[in-house]
């Protein structure tokens, strides 16, 4: 008997207990009760949170800052045991930000279709270079997004929007103050540049389709100009500008060429810079600036082109082309050697034939003197290249033969630098200035070849030499032999 | 003296020779002279052809002699100025390249005469009594023609000579005990630097030539003392031929040289010298560097010993080896007992052929890898 009342106690006590069990959870709210009892507040984040993308994604409060969301009792939501944290400081930010942002699979099922893993790119960007100490990150997600009130980056309300986002880069990176403590070097004035820009003053009146900070730095990835895989590298800047520039129907609206990038890959720049890795080579920003982009108007391109020809540039602002080109509206470099298209420089050039560099101007008898003058250059263009090229020939001909040519070919160096520096003297327009140059690279080139030609003589006369030495030599051993055995056969006579 | 030489006939009376000789005899007697020199005889037999080789190392001596004189008019040594002024005698010195094409293949043509001599006279065991001394003294001048090769083999201050003298300079510091002490001699410092070409420039022009000239006078004055040597089974033929040294055998001396001269002046056009690049010390090795052939049997040999050879060093053990054979080598004349008793010491007949078979399989294995 006592037994079955024990069993009976004990299974009622059971059931009691599952029965309660159920009743308590079916009766705990599905609601999010961080948000309820916070937007009963109205504290200034929750209010924010309002009209977040991750509220109506259905992030919650607590996938954040930690805690129960489905808790009402405060105390026990907000409990270490639940796993809040508060306020998440430094890289723990951006880590609650990876926790949904590196899961791919979960942001795609809540119908997120941006870029997935930015904090793996923020860590290998300038914002994680020359931080302070203890930092991992200069910046956190929160920095750039906001905390409260993020919203899609399109939204124009977001300060990473296309009208906004060089502001908000603009509220570090323009402060000399804040920006010397990370970089001292980094200049502080890319918005005020930027605004100088055609792409500036467009965003500046609305346009969200010009080019921002983001799209030429990305908005993560973001790498010194200096490193190769940056975007902004001069290696990759045609590629980056290409992006919109040679997008026919992106610019469209604009009613710009974009055939630029194309055209630069085949110039002589591109290929330096493109094929031939010459980190020395012009890219996009060397002519048209970086922030402050803008076509070089035609008063200043000699002075771009003059940044890196300077000789040449130099020579040409005191020669007598320089006012007529001003007084003819011509740009200065471009209107010989073109723009984005440049080609080598070579001797044609000074070609007198119609629709050419020169002989669009100068005719034999609209422009005799210039005519005159641009012959006898090009003629004295071609005779040091011939003789230049005859005295490698017969160099490497004797060279061939093994004689020891080195001097001659040290010398002709000078020859070739004359002729390089003879093509900048053309600059000046004037046949005095070019002499000057080409003459004695012509006496060197005609020193040397005689020389060359002197060493294949060499070659032959030692042949000759040889011969010659040779058959003396053989005749005295005839003779040697001939008197040997008279002696012998006169001794053996005598013996 | 000369009153005995007054009552004496001119060779030839009539001649201005005659009359200079008739002068010089007056005062020193140089008709004595002639007279042993034509007195003098040398054995003909089927091995008499290896008596050349010794006049044709002379021949080719002295004109290294000659060229090194005029490569030194120009020659100034030094890291700054060795290579410029040998490109300087190549280019611009009137038949500059001749001498110095010439000097360095007389160089290679002497040590190649003086070693083909050494194991004739081996062979035909011409190292007997009473000639040890003119082995010992024609060992030690080949010894002396070798270190004349290295030496000047760094003076055009190229990139090959540069990297070949470090290399075998390296060999010297494996000598137990003393190596380290004679590599430091012989570079002059740790490393192969201007000091080492000064160093090596003052061995090639004054020391080892006034060294090698003593002991070639006193190796001639030997063989004119004791006169050629005829091989032992030609000695013990009842009648051997002979020939008189004046004029005759320098008659056919005087043929060789010509023909020598000749083979040397083909080579010095048709193969000239080559002057490199300019030695680099900071440059990385260049690969396949190899010394001269006359140096590429031991190297061979070196290269192929293994690390250790019984709780010795490989490098050690071969350099240990290679002193043994030269000393052995130049002790050959007191070791081979039987040669001395006038019998055939077939023993050193093999060695001799062991030596040549060992030297000419290594160098060849030297040169095709």
């Amino acid at each position: 008997m006592k037994t079955t009342i024990v069993l009976v106690t004990t299974t009622l006590l059971l059931v009691g207990l599952l029965v309660s069990t159920t009743m308590n959870t079916q009766q705990r709210p599905r609601e999010d009760q961080c948000f309820v009892c916070h937007d009963m507040l109205e504290d200034e984040a929750t209010v924010a949170f309002r009209s977040d993308v991750h509220r109506s994604a259905g992030v919650s409060c607590a996938d954040c800052h930690g805690g129960d969301r489905f808790e009402e009792d405060m105390d026990i939501a907000m409990s270490s045991a639940k796993g809040f944290i508060g306020i998440p400081r430094d890289i723990a930010i951006s880590k609650a930000c990876a926790s949904c942002h590196d899961d791919e699979e979960r942001m795609r099922n809540a119908g997120y279709t941006g870029p997935i893993g930015q904090l793996a790119s923020l860590r290998h960007s300038a914002h994680a270079q020359g931080t302070h100490s203890g930092e991992e990150l200069v910046l956190q997600c929160t920095s750039c997004h906001g905390a409260h009130g993020i919203r899609p980056v399109k939204d124009p309300r977001s300060p990473v929007s296309p009208l906004r986002v060089v502001s908000l880069c603009a509220s570090c990176h323009s402060d000399p103050a804040f920006m010397r403590t990370y970089n001292p070097s980094l200049p502080t004035d890319q918005l005020a540049k930027y605004r100088t820009s055609v792409h500036g003053q467009r965003n500046l009146a609305g346009d969200p389709r010009v080019t921002t900070c983001v799209d030429c730095h990305t908005a993560h990835d973001i790498k010194p100009a200096n490193e190769t895989t940056s975007s902004v590298n001069a290696f990759r800047l045609p590629a980056t500008c290409g992006k919109c520039h040679s997008d026919a129907e992106y610019m469209k609206p604009y009613d710009i060429r974009t055939d630029q990038v194309s055209e630069f890959t085949t110039s002589v720049h591109g290929i330096a810079l493109l094929e031939k890795g010459d980190s020395g080579s012009p890219s996009c920003n060397d002519c048209h600036g970086n922030h402050g982009a803008m076509p070089p108007e035609v008063t200043s391109i000699s002075h771009v082109c003059g940044t890196c020809h300077s000789l040449n540039a130099e020579l040409f602002r005191k020669s007598r082309h320089k006012v007529e080109f001003e007084r003819l509206g011509k740009p200065e470099c471009e209107t010989c050697h073109g723009y984005h298209a440049v080609q080598p420089a070579t001797e044609e050039l000074l070609s007198l034939e119609t629709n050419t560099a020169c002989g669009s101007c100068h005719g034999h008898e609209r422009a005799p003197v210039g005519y005159r003058a641009a012959n006898i250059m090009r003629g004295l263009l071609d005779s040091l290249q011939i003789t230049v090229a005859l005295a490698d020939e017969r160099l490497h001909a004797a060279e061939q033969k093994g004689m020891e040519v080195d001097d001659i070919r040290y010398a002709l160096r000078g020859a070739k630098q004359a002729r390089l520096q003879s093509r900048t003297a053309i600059h000046a327009f004037d046949l005095d200035v070019f002499r000057e140059v080409m003459d004695p690279g012509l006496l060197t080139a005609r020193n040397a070849l005689r020389d060359a030609e002197a060493a294949n003589s060499e070659f032959f006369f030692r042949r000759y030499g040889l011969a010659v030495a040779t058959l003396i030599i053989t005749l005295n051993v005839i003779l040697l032999i001939l008197y040997i055995r008279r002696l012998e056969r006169k001794d053996r006579a005598v013996a | 003296m000369s009153n005995n030489h007054e009552h004496r006939r001119p060779l030839r009376p009539s001649t201005f020779a005659s009359a200079v000789t008739d002068w010089f005899d007056e005062r020193i007697g140089v008709r004595t002279l002639i007279d042993m020199a034509r007195k003098k005889q040398v054995p003909i037999h089927r091995h008499s052809i290896w008596y050349y080789l010794g006049g044709v190392t002379l021949f080719l001596f002295i004109i290294q002699v000659i060229t090194g004189i005029l490569l030194l008019f120009y020659y100034r040594p030094g890291a700054d100025t060795a290579f410029e002024s040998i490109r300087f005698i190549m280019t611009k010195v009137q038949f500059g390249w001749l001498v110095r094409s010439i000097h360095t293949w007389a160089a290679n043509l002497m040590i190649l005469a003086a070693v083909m001599h050494m194991f004739s006279v081996f062979l035909t065991k011409a190292y007997r009594k009473p000639r040890e001394l003119t082995w010992i003294t024609g060992v030690l001048l080949l010894a002396l023609a070798l270190a004349l090769g290295f030496s000047g083999y760094l003076l055009p201050w190229n990139e090959l000579a540069y990297f070949a003298t470090k290399v075998g300079t390296e060999i010297t510091g494996a000598v137990p005990f003393v190596g380290k002490h004679m590599l430091e001699l012989l570079r002059g410092g740790p490393q192969v630097n201007d000091a080492t070409l000064s160093r090596f420039f003052g061995f090639h022009v004054a020391l080892f030539p006034a060294l090698f000239t003593v002991l070639l006078g006193i190796h001639l004055l030997l063989v004119q003392k004791q006169g050629m040597s005829t091989p032992l089974n030609i000695e013990k033929k009842k009648e051997v031929k002979s020939i008189p040294f004046f004029p005759n055998f320098l008659l056919r001396d005087l043929l060789l040289w010509l023909i020598v001269l000749n083979i040397l002046a083909i080579l010095a056009v048709f193969f000239p010298s080559e002057l490199g690049e300019k030695a680099d010390p900071f440059a990385p090795a260049p690969a396949g560097i190899v010394p001269e052939w006359y140096f590429l049997f031991m190297f061979q040999i070196l290269k192929m010993l293994p690390p250790k050879i019984l709780f010795v060093d490989g490098d050690v053990f071969g350099v240990l080896l290679f002193g043994l054979a030269g000393l052995f080598w130049l002790l050959i004349p007191f070791l081979d007992r039987s040669s001395q008793k006038g019998l055939q010491s077939r023993n050193f007949t093999y060695i001799g052929i062991a030596a040549i078979i060992v030297v000419l399989f290594f160098t060849i294995l030297g040169w095709v890898s």
